[in-house]
Formats: structure tokens, sequence, C-alpha cells
């Protein structure tokens, strides 16, 4: 009997989107035809020929059976190995061995701190999520959510070094002595953005006892706005009280906060947060985007615009000549092209019709100029104001010099002891005009205090590995100015570390003696008693206020102050015409500005946009690479034999190497086509090439400034540095570039083709508006939202399965829970925060730069994106709309993935989970071949117990480098198994939590009993005792999403449960309805909100992804 | 030429074959009978650092299992108890003991003794593997008591594992909790029979615990699970 082979539905006549997730696709090129009929790359797990896999299983059948044979010889696993089991000696107050213990602490951050609610079980912390207690919260990013791993990371900088060599504590605390002995000295302190209100505090006590010392602050990405509106002070914005907003290259709601983001992502929901009302589009609020590449939060705009950098000055000037601020930009040429000149114009009458109510955010990388001109423009608008969208505050980090004013007094010889204490890393992220390297090497000791062994440390006299923030304390700011405590979890894992507060303490102090970690006889660490006594000055004293902070991790009440800020009236100058390609030096959403190299997670993650993993590119839209002679290239690779091999994919997949020569320097990075970008323009992620091996063959370390032990194993040889091509003046945006072919490659692993769907309607959109074609109004969108693609004209499923087992109880028997899942494409922007929680909860492994271009990424959510443009779109066809959709398992409750195991591995449990006994799995992967959703993930190696990261190690198997370091096993959850080579794995909607929550609900029975005063047998047990509290249990993926885009929860509570009444919105769809497998997460649909004035307007609100 | 085979070779390929047979055979039902967690697993008793005897403490002292294994109903996990449990009383009673010298050695500062501060590493005695999520507390709030998989721990000079704890012994009460479900207030008493079914149900059918359970399975809806997700996630 031959196989069967699915052909894809065909192209419907009415069909208008064109939906695309890569190139090769949008080609629709042969190769990408064959992938999507396979499960994954070709030959990572097939046999070349018929003939090759007859010997194979013939060989594997001899070898099975010497080996059974000899292990008879040696009956090792008959006695039962000796195991131990090590109580505490006394033990501690509050913990319960195997359960966990909650604390509220904060991830210090320069755009304000994240409150947060950390998991630990026995003093390990292993699992972060926010604070929803704290006024500020707003989710997690998934920055916060890997930050947990860098405290376990055998990358992470353990020991003192002294001119890179390793050095006793004992001479560092001599040095550091000697310092604090002597008040004369020359310092210099070069902190975070980040505000600390106790290191503030002390940093005022070390200008009263070092009279001549320095404070600088510096960060590798910093705002120019503060230039604008004074120093300290930041804006905030309300996004609830927002209904039009216009972000001007500012990515708000993912690299570029501005304030909590959480309201801003309700309103996009039009049935309001609790989806308890109606539909109703006048609720929502409008996004409009001009930015220059793809942002998270440009895919979320409802009329997106793309220039390129240089455009953006004229674009806010155009604005404010349309409000009436003609004034201040006579200067600035008028905007040329009349599309765009259009687009402004009516969006900026918008924006003055709901004057007051409307915000203009201004991108963090944006020049003075700019910033200034948003600021005139929002005040004009009525915007700023105690109750306007929009406010300024100032933090109490002032009077901090930069890197300039630093690099000057290093020159001067005005600081001659310098303290390194910023997050960043100045030797290898400083502008290169600085040469900031040749003005430290004049200070006289160096003492940098750091995470990893970076660049800077190497170039240091001295170099501290830093406690990480879940082993120390220290306070922060949050977004609104919120007092928000810092305290430890655990004790500093190595010795040698030290916090930043227990530097600047033991320099405060008369002996200056170090004390890190606990001081003698189990006093706290000096930091703490620093915090405290800045927490005293802020609040109440006495323990009461003390003990509460550390409970909900925050003082309520507090926040920075509010400032009015001199609106700006005097005519704002011209930028310097731009000339040649123009350059955007951008945030990395894997690296952030290259702090993060070390991270597995987010290294791993990949990228929101470009779907790339382990490595950055130069991003350059299809039309300017077609003018550059590469765009063919990129897609000869991925479409028809490939230069390296029989297709160009999965492992073989590798990218043109071009040269981008700017500001003088010339340098090479690998190119990837970018849709929705401007044209004519290059966008660089900064943050890569920090160290490279002799594993790299592609040079890139000829200067010899970026040796393998800058890095740890995760950041050897991952991506291309573009930091020297910066320039002080051109940190963000450069223009007169130059771009040339090399004609080499560069091996690359992207995941956007990976696990690909079939089927139609994947991701829906609807538009608000009546643009006039056969959609019809909002209501009637709303109401076709089920019966798009297939879903309209395909028959009703007759099922083949029976609803209930031979013994007649059905399958789904449970009659307290039955587990849902909704998840709203409304309000998701594809931020990666969700995929790097569960990776967090459920101890998925990372795979590498190799096996993962293999197509073997083990995430459990993958963060589809896809393209789309309408055909016949007139107002500028290369500008696609952007949907994210994560998918994870689906829990179908007809699952064809159970039907195919052929030892019963995946089962279906009485509440609804579609369950993996992973024990069980003999992997052979039948599942995820029956998987319509491509969801199940399978363990090719064993990635738990040999490092993947060193080159070649899983092929040598048993001889292979096992895990390094004794910590990484710490982070892992207790309560998920840790999965082995060979089987197979998916999300189960963490049925570990589910778990907890039911046992925790049983206890109740017994509480009850005793309360009343009765015996056991006579209390009474109902529904209600058993029954978990309404949506009381939340997923991780769930907790970590910023934007409340996922709901979980039970099917028998009905209405009073969120995730019922969004399952019951006229958004809902299944995913695939069409084939029967009922599955139990839905998706709602997303809704564009367009302006109907709008030239593009009837392009918007059309993306429904089709994948023929 | 001769026969170089005599006549009673003729035979001898199936005798081989016969008794290879026998000895595979045999070989199969032995490992298959004794290579299970009931042959292996049950009557493990290894020796422990301090002789610690559950039949003076429990039977003749009266200590509650709680009063060591504190957080057995609340959490997943039995704790056992830390050095300073024992201590608690130890530093007064049996204090010439030499039996307890490896306890004093830790707890003691005046005997200056290198291992003092440090935990005492018991012997684990029963263990589910790792692919395996038992949780004490959900059990023992429902209504089974330790003595349903630990046995007669009272009873016990040295503790030795009492039942196979294999999956089809875990199921066989899943499938019939009857056979172990008892009140509330009986599950820490491991001597739990019959006669004290009358304490708990004025019903004259109800005699025996079997009984009572069957009661309390209807009564407190007690419905334990089958499917996999049940233990291994």
């Amino acid at each position: 009997m031959s196989k069967r082979i699915w052909h894809h539905p065909e192209v419907p006549a009415g069909e208008t989107t064109v939906s695309w997730r890569g190139v090769g696709q949008l080609e629709d090129s042969p190769a990408f035809r064959s992938w999507l009929d396979r499960e994954f790359p070709q030959g990572v797990a097939e046999m070349a020929d018929e003939a090759d896999a007859e010997t194979s299983r013939r060989s594997f059948m001899k070898l099975m059976g010497a080996s059974t044979a000899l292990a008879g010889f040696g009956m090792a696993a008959c006695r039962r190995p000796e195991t131990k089991i090590v109580p505490y000696n006394k033990a501690p107050e509050w913990v319960i061995p195997g359960k966990a213990t909650y604390y509220a602490s904060t991830m210090p951050r320069a755009t304000g701190a994240t409150p947060l609610v950390v998991t630990t079980f026995e003093g390990r912390p292993t699992k972060l999520a926010a604070n929803t207690l704290h006024p500020d919260a707003a989710g997690t990013d998934a920055f916060a959510q890997a930050s947990v791993l860098d405290l376990y990371s055998p990358s992470r900088s353990k020991t003192l070094l002294r001119q890179g060599q390793a050095a006793k504590r004992g001479d560092f605390e001599a040095v550091l002595a000697a310092v604090a002995g002597d008040k004369a000295a020359k310092l210099g302190f070069v902190f975070g953005r980040d505000v600390s209100p106790t290191r503030t505090r002390l940093a005022k006590e070390l200008a009263a006892k070092f009279g001549s010392a320095k404070f600088y602050a510096y960060e590798a990405l910093e705002s120019s706005a503060a230039k604008v509106l004074g120093d300290g002070v930041r804006q905030l914005a309300d996004f609830s009280k927002a209904d039009r907003i216009l972000s001007l290259d500012c990515d708000f709601a993912s690299l570029d906060p501005q304030g909590p983001v959480t309201p801003f992502f309700d309103r996009r929901k039009p049935e309001g947060k609790t989806y308890a009302g109606k539909a109703q589009p006048q609720a929502m609020n409008r996004l409009y985007a001009v930015e220059s590449a793809f942002s998270m939060t440009g895919g979320m705009a409802d009329h997106r615009l793309r220039v390129a950098p240089s455009q953006l000055l004229v674009i806010a000037a155009q604005i404010a000549r349309r409000i009436g601020l003609e004034g201040l930009v006579a200067q600035i040429a008028p905007l040329a092209d009349a599309k765009h000149l259009e687009w402004v114009n009516v969006m900026a009458d918008d924006l003055l019709q709901s004057a007051g109510k409307s915000m203009v955010l201004a991108g963090s990388r944006l020049p003075e100029s700019v910033h200034s001109l948003v600021l005139a423009i929002n005040a004009k608008l009525g915007n700023i104001g105690d109750d306007k969208p929009l406010r300024h505050v100032r933090s109490e980090a002032q009077g901090l010099g930069d890197i300039a004013a630093l690099k000057a007094d290093l020159e001067a010889g005005a600081v001659d002891t310098l303290f390194l204490l910023t997050p960043a890393n100045p030797v290898y992220d400083a502008p290169a005009d600085l040469a900031f390297p040749a003005a430290l090497s004049k200070a006289k000791t160096v003492i940098h205090l750091g995470s990893r062994t970076d660049a800077t440390a190497h170039a240091a006299t001295w170099h501290v590995p830093v406690s990480h923030y879940l082993e120390s304390w220290s306070d922060a700011r949050s977004e609104s100015g919120v007092y928000t405590v810092v305290q430890p979890m655990i004790l500093p894992l190595y010795a040698d570390c030290a916090s930043e507060l227990e530097i600047l303490s033991a320099l405060l102090s008369d002996d200056g003696k170090l004390v890190t970690g606990e001081g003698a006889e189990g006093k706290p660490s000096p930091a703490h008693d620093a915090v405290r006594k800045t927490f005293e000055g802020i609040a109440a004293k006495g323990s009461d206020a003390w003990s509460k902070l550390l409970r909900d991790g925050f003082q309520a009440g507090t926040s920075f102050e509010t400032v009015e800020v001199a609106i700006p009236n005097a005519p704002i100058a011209a930028a310097p015409a731009a000339q040649g390609v123009e350059v955007v030096f951008a945030t990395d959403a894997s690296v952030y500005d290259g702090r993060w190299i070390d991270n597995g997670w987010l290294q791993e993650a990949p990228d929101p946009v470009t779907k790339q993993s382990w490595d950055n590119a130069a991003l350059i839209a299809p039309e300017t690479a077609k003018n550059l002679g590469i765009y063919d290239e990129i897609v000869a690779l991925e479409t028809w034999n490939g230069a390296t091999g029989p297709d160009g994919e999965g492992e073989h997949r590798s990218a043109p190497l071009i040269t981008v020569a700017v500001n003088g320097v010339e340098l090479e990075f690998p190119a990837m086509i970018s849709f929705g970008q401007a044209e004519n323009t290059v966008v660089i992620p900064l943050g890569y090439g920090q160290g490279f091996d002799a594993e790299d063959k592609f040079g890139r370390n000829a200067q010899g400034k970026a040796p393998a032990s800058h890095v740890g194993q995760v950041g050897v040889n991952s991506g291309f540095n573009a930091y020297p091509l910066r320039s002080s003046t051109t940190a963000y945006f450069a223009t007169g570039a130059s771009v040339k072919k090399t004609g080499r490659r560069y091996p690359m692993a992207v995941v956007q083709e990976h696990h690909a769907m079939y089927g139609r309607a994947l991701a829906r959109e609807i538009s608000t508006i009546d643009s006039g074609d056969h959609k019809g109004g909002f209501e009637e969108q709303l109401h076709n939202v089920k019966l798009q693609g297939n879903d309209g004209h395909a028959p009703p499923n007759i099922s083949l399965y029976k609803p209930e087992g031979k013994d007649g109880k059905p399958h789904l028997s449970d009659p307290l829970h039955q587990w849902a899942m909704t998840i709203d494409l409304s309000s998701c922007m594809g931020c990666n925060a969700c995929l790097v929680a569960c990776q967090a909860e459920n101890n998925i492994p990372i795979v590498g730069k190799e096996q993962l271009a293999k197509g073997r990424e083990m995430h459990w959510i993958r963060m589809d994106r896809y393209y789309a443009v309408e055909s016949g779109n007139d107002f500028d066809p290369g500008n696609p709309a952007l949907v994210p959709q994560p998918v994870a398992c689906v829990q179908c409750e007809s699952a064809p993935c159970e039907t195919v195991c052929p030892v019963n591995a995946t089962v279906h449990t009485e509440d609804g989970l579609n369950a993996m006994a992973y024990n069980r799995c003999i992997g052979t992967r039948y599942c995820a071949n029956n998987c319509p959703y491509k969801t199940r993930r399978f363990n090719f190696f064993d990635y738990n117990k040999r490092n993947p990261l060193v080159a070649h190690n899983l092929y040598k198997g048993p001889f292979g480098e096992k895990q390094v370091g004794t910590a990484p096993h710490l982070q892992r959850n207790p309560n998920v198994s840790v999965r082995m080579r060979g089987v197979m794995e998916k999300c189960t909607y963490c049925v570990q939590r589910l778990k907890d929550a039911k046992i925790r609900q049983k206890r109740g029975q017994k509480q009850e009993a005793l309360l009343a005063g009765k015996a056991s047998p006579d209390s009474e047990v109902t529904t209600a005792t058993l029954r978990i509290a309404v949506d009381s249990v939340k997923v991780a993926c769930q907790e970590a999403c910023p934007a409340d885009a996922i709901t979980f929860g039970n099917l028998l509570d009905g209405d009073k449960s969120t995730m019922v009444r969004a399952k019951g919105s006229d958004r809902s769809y299944d995913l695939l309805h069409y084939i029967g497998t009922k599955p139990r997460t839905s998706y709602l649909a997303r809704v564009k909100n367009p302006n109907d004035k709008m030239p593009d307007a009837k392009w918007v609100g059309k993306a429904t992804i089709h994948m023929h | 030429m001769a026969n170089l085979f005599p006549r009673w070779t003729n035979f001898l390929p199936l005798k081989i074959a016969i008794c290879a047979g026998a000895v595979a055979g045999g070989a199969v039902l032995a490992f298959t009978y004794y290579a299970t967690p009931k042959t292996l697993a049950a009557g493990y008793q290894p020796s422990q650092p301090i002789p610690f005897s559950h039949k003076i403490h429990v039977d003749q002292l009266g200590l509650d299992c709680r009063y060591c294994h504190s957080f057995v109903d609340v959490s997943g996990h039995s704790n056992v108890p830390g050095n300073n449990t024992c201590w608690n009383c130890h530093q007064h009673v049996q204090k010439e003991s030499p039996k307890l010298q490896p306890l004093r050695d830790r707890m003691d500062p005046t005997l200056k003794h290198a291992d003092f501060g440090k935990p005492i590493e018991w012997v684990r005695i029963h263990k589910a593997p790792d692919y395996v999520y038992f949780n004490h507390s959900a059990h023992l709030n429902r209504g089974i008591s330790c003595q349903s998989c630990h046995g007669r721990v009272d009873q016990m000079e040295v503790v030795h594992q009492e039942n196979s704890l294999s999956m089809g012994w875990c199921l066989e009460c899943h499938r019939a909790p009857e056979k172990h479900l008892r009140p509330l207030e009986e599950v820490y008493n491991l001597n739990y029979s019959d006669a004290d079914v009358s304490k708990y149900s004025k019903d004259a059918g109800v005699k025996t615990t079997v009984d009572l359970g069957l009661k309390l399975k209807e009564h407190w809806k007690v419905a334990p699970k089958e499917s996999c997700a049940t233990c291994h996630h």
C-alpha cells in the first residue's frame, strides 16, 4: 500500500491575502514545498536510501544483541545503588522540603526595575514571575525570565582576576582597604543607569568621605531624552489613558519601555480586559508606528509607515506643522513623499482630535532634536500632566557624568582609581571614536565588578565577580519610582562574589573590610544594613514596616517626584542630509546590548522578527537587497541546490557575507532579508562577536581583541560585533554607508521554516472598519471569524473516535476540572517571554546552534511569525503585516498523536490533558509525525547530560564531555522529569502546577473537618471542596505574559472564569478546526483598529494567514 | 569408511536443543519472577549510621509519626528529621549511649569534632524513580495511612521496605482505594483494625475497615486517577 500524500488545499479564487513565513515560501520554491511535507530537514532523521536503511538496521540489531549479551555478564543493575538522605542539621524556618517557597524581589534594570516573585525550592531560586501586587507590575519579558539561568551559569565569573589572571581574595581586600583609608584618593565610580536609592545615598556619603571622588553612569544603549528633559528626568507613559498612540521608532512594548505596558494591551481587546462585555471597537486604542525595521511594537500597529531613520525628524516636523507648531520647524525640510505626507497629515489630525488623550512616543535612540520636537508636540496636544497620558518624573540618580566626561577625567588624571560597577562592558561597547580602552589604561587601578569575564574584566586591574541580584541585598525603583526591595534568595554561590553595595559599604567603613554574603556569626551583609537604613529614611522605622516590605517587595505610596519640564520653543535645527545607505544599530532581542551573550536560553530563543538564533545578521529590505545584487543569492540558497548542501536548508543553511563600511570602518556581516524594513537601510543588532576560539572559521578575531576568554561556552563564536562601526555622534543611526558582496557565506540557524503547519487561516485578523470589500463591517467580520479559511465550507466532521471507553465511562470523565486555554492574537506581540518562561518551568534544554539549524530545537512553544500583504496594496506593498502566533500543544480532545503511539506513552487524562509519560516513550516519533500542529519535540541527544555547546560533543556519545560545572542542575524544577535521549516531549499545560493546586485544594477537606469539630467521616465533601478556586492556577506562559494574551482555567467554572468568557467571544476559533481534533487551546482573532481616513486603511486588518 | 559418529549421536542435536531451550526458558522465568521490585526492592533493610529504632520511639514511647516527619501532611516529600529534632531530647536523654555518638559529634560544640554542624547521612530505603511524582500529603489528607505503604513501622527495630512500590502495586490501590481508606483521625494510627470501625459508624452493616472504606470513598468522593499524568510528568 502506498503512502497517502496530503495535498495542500488549493488557493481559493477570491483569495487576496498573500502570507508567508520565510523568503523561500514567498517565492514558493520547490524546496519549501518539500520541506512542508517532511517533519524534519532533509537528511536529519532519515537514511539516505533503502540500502543504507537496510544495512543500518542489521548492524543495529547486531550491536544490540551483543550489548544485551554483554550486559548479562556484569549484572550491574541487580544491586540497588545506595542513596543517601541528607536532612538539614538545623532546619531553617519556613523551608518545607519538597515545597516551593515564594519571595518578593526585584530585577534592577536601567528602564525601571521589574518586580518579581521568586519561586525557591529548599533555598534554590528556580523560577521568576511578576509580582502582581506591585503597582507597576506588567508581566515579565524574556530577559527577566532568563535571568535566573545566569545565577547558575557555568559561564558565570566565579573568581577574582588580577590583570586577567586568577588572584587571591586577600590581596584584593588589602587593595580595597588601602583605598578606603586614603581620604585624598582620586576615586571614580561608574554606575549603571538603574536607580537604587541606597546606592545614591552611599554615593553621597562617599562624596563626603572622599573629597575628590567623581561619579558617572554608563550603559551601552543610553537614551538622549534626558538631555532634553533634564538631569535624572524621564517620561512616564500611562497607556490606560491614551486613545491614540504614535510610536516614532519607539519599541515601548518590548525593548524600549516607557511605562507599564499591560494597560496598552488591555485596550487591544475589544471586549475589554476581562472579556466581560461585547466587542466594542471604540473601547480600543489606536496605534500608529513610524519605524525603520519591524519591532514588536510596529507589528502591533494599526497603521505602520516604514521610513529610513533620517526621515523620522522630517516626519515629526510634519506633525508639528500640522498641529500648529510651524514656528519650531521652519528650518526643517518639508516631507517630500506625497503618500507619506497624506499618511502623516491624516494621522496628525487624528491625534489632534484626541488631544489630551493621545501620546507621541519617541524612541530612546532618536536624536535630541526629535525628542525636543516630540515634547513640544505632546505639550501642544495637552497630553502632559497629572491626569494625562504622559508625565515627567525625576529620579534620585542625578549629577552623574557620562562616558565622555569619564574619558576626559581619566586623561586629565582627575581619576586614578576607577570602580567600574556598571553592568555594561565599556571596553567592548563604548563608541569607537572615544578610544575608551586607551583612556582606561591611564588609571592606576581599575576595579571592575561584573558577572562575566568580558573584555572590560580583562582590561581592568582587578575583576571582582558580582553577586547575582538573587544573591544580594539592594533596592531599586520601578518604572514609576515605587521603592522596591531586592532581597537575596541564597548566599552567593562562589566565595569571591561581592555586590555593588558591599563594595561601597567597605569603602565607607573605617577599616575598609570587605564583607560579602554573610558577616561573622550569621550577621547580615553590610548591604542589608545599608538598605534598611535607606528604607527607614523613606518609610517608617521599626520592624513591622520592614517585614511588610520584605513580604510585599515594595513600599506602597512611594514614587518619583513629578516635575514640570520646560517645553522647547526655539526652532529646531535640521539634521545634515543623509547620503548613501543608512545604518541602524539596533538593540538585540536576545543579547540586549551584549550583556546576555552567555545566556543559553536567550541565545537559543529565536529573534522575534528574523527568527534567527545564536547570531546576528545585517538586515536588508528585499528591494534594497535586489539592488545590491544579493537577493537572488539569498533566495537561491533557500530554494534550489544551495551552495553548501543538497538544498541549503537545515544544517546547510547559510547567508551571504557582506561588508558594511561606515564611519571609516569596514566590517563583515551575514545578510538576511527583512520584510517591512525601510529601503536603503541596513539594520545591525548589537552585542555579538565578543569572543572566538579555534572553531571559528571566519577570522572574526583578526584583530585579536576578542579571544575566547572574554566569553563562556554559550557566547563563544556567536555573531558579529557591530560596535566598532558606532561613534558617539552616530550611536544609533549612521548614514553614508556602503555595502558590498564578498562572495563568502556564513552558516545560520534560522527556525522560521521549522515545524511549519499546513492548513488554512491559521492566524486570523479582522478590522473594525468596513473597507468596502466583501468582508463587510466589524459585526460581519466578527461573525465570520469562525468561518474563515476552510472552516467556512468544510462539512462538519464526523468523528470516528468514541467519546467513551470500553467500560462506558467517558474519556473526559473528571467532574471537577476540565482544563483549557485561549491565546488572544489581538494582544500577543510575539516577544518570547512565554517561550523562555516555559523553558525555565519545564526543564527544557538548549541544543546549540548546530542542532538548532537541523530543526531539533526543544522549545515547547513555537513562536510563529507570519507576514501577510494584500495583493493590490497600492500604498506600500513592501510593508506587510506581521502576525505572531505562539503555538504549543493544543491538547486535542481527539488527539491524532495518541492513536499512533505503539506503547501508549501519550494518552489522555480525565481532565482533558494530552499527557506524555516520558518513561514509557520508546522514541518512534510516530506521534510527532501525526501531529498536525507540529508541537512535539524529540530529544535526539541527551542534551541534559552531554554538553551540546562543546563542538561535536554530542556525536561522541558516552565519550562526550558531560555538562560542565556543578550548578546548572540547581535551576531545575524538581516537579518535572528531566527527559533523556530518545524521548518525545511537549507542553502539558504545566500539569505539575495543576497537580499541586488540586492537592492543595484537597487538604481543605481536613481543615474543614477540624474546624467543624466533627469526626472526619461525617464531614461533608462537595464539588466546591475539591474544585480549585476560579482562575487560581496560572500556567508559566500565562504568568509571564506582559500582554495578558493567555488565559487559562477550568471549563467547568463557566462564565466565572476569564478563559471561558474569552472562549465565548466571537473572535474565538480553533486552529485547524476543520480536521476535527477538537483542541482545548483556542485562539482569538487579531483585531486591527484602523482610521478609515488613512490612505492605507483598506489594507489593514486583512492579514489572515492562509498557508496553502 | 567407518562411521565417524556413533549411533547415539543421531539425537544429539535434538537433545542439545531441548536442554538449551529449558535453560533459556528457565532463565526467562527466573528473571521475570526475581527481577521485579517485589523481589528486589521489598525487604531492603540497610543499616543506618545511627541504629534508630522506630519500635522504641513509636510503640514504646508513643511518638506520633509527625513529631519527626513533620511536613508529611503538607508537602509531597516526607521530610527526614534534622539533627536538631533528635538533639531536642538526646542532649538530655541517653547521653552516654555509644550508638548516639555520631549525633553528639555533630551537635555538641564542646566535643570540637570535625563533623560538627554537618548533617547525618541516612540511607534511603523507600525510593520512587525520578520519573515518578508521589505526593505524601495528597494521600494522608484523604485517608490513606502511612501503614498502607510503609507497613507496621512502629513494630520495626530496623526499618525495611515492606511493599514493592511498583506501578502495579500503586494501581491496585488506585483501582480499589476502599481497602486502605480510613478516617482521617486514624491515618497515623498504624494499629488501625476492624475493632476501630464502630467508633465511626453506627451502621450495623459496617463491620470491617473495608466496609467503612467503601462508605468513605463515596462520602468523600474519592476517585483516584489511573491516567499516566497522575504520577508521571
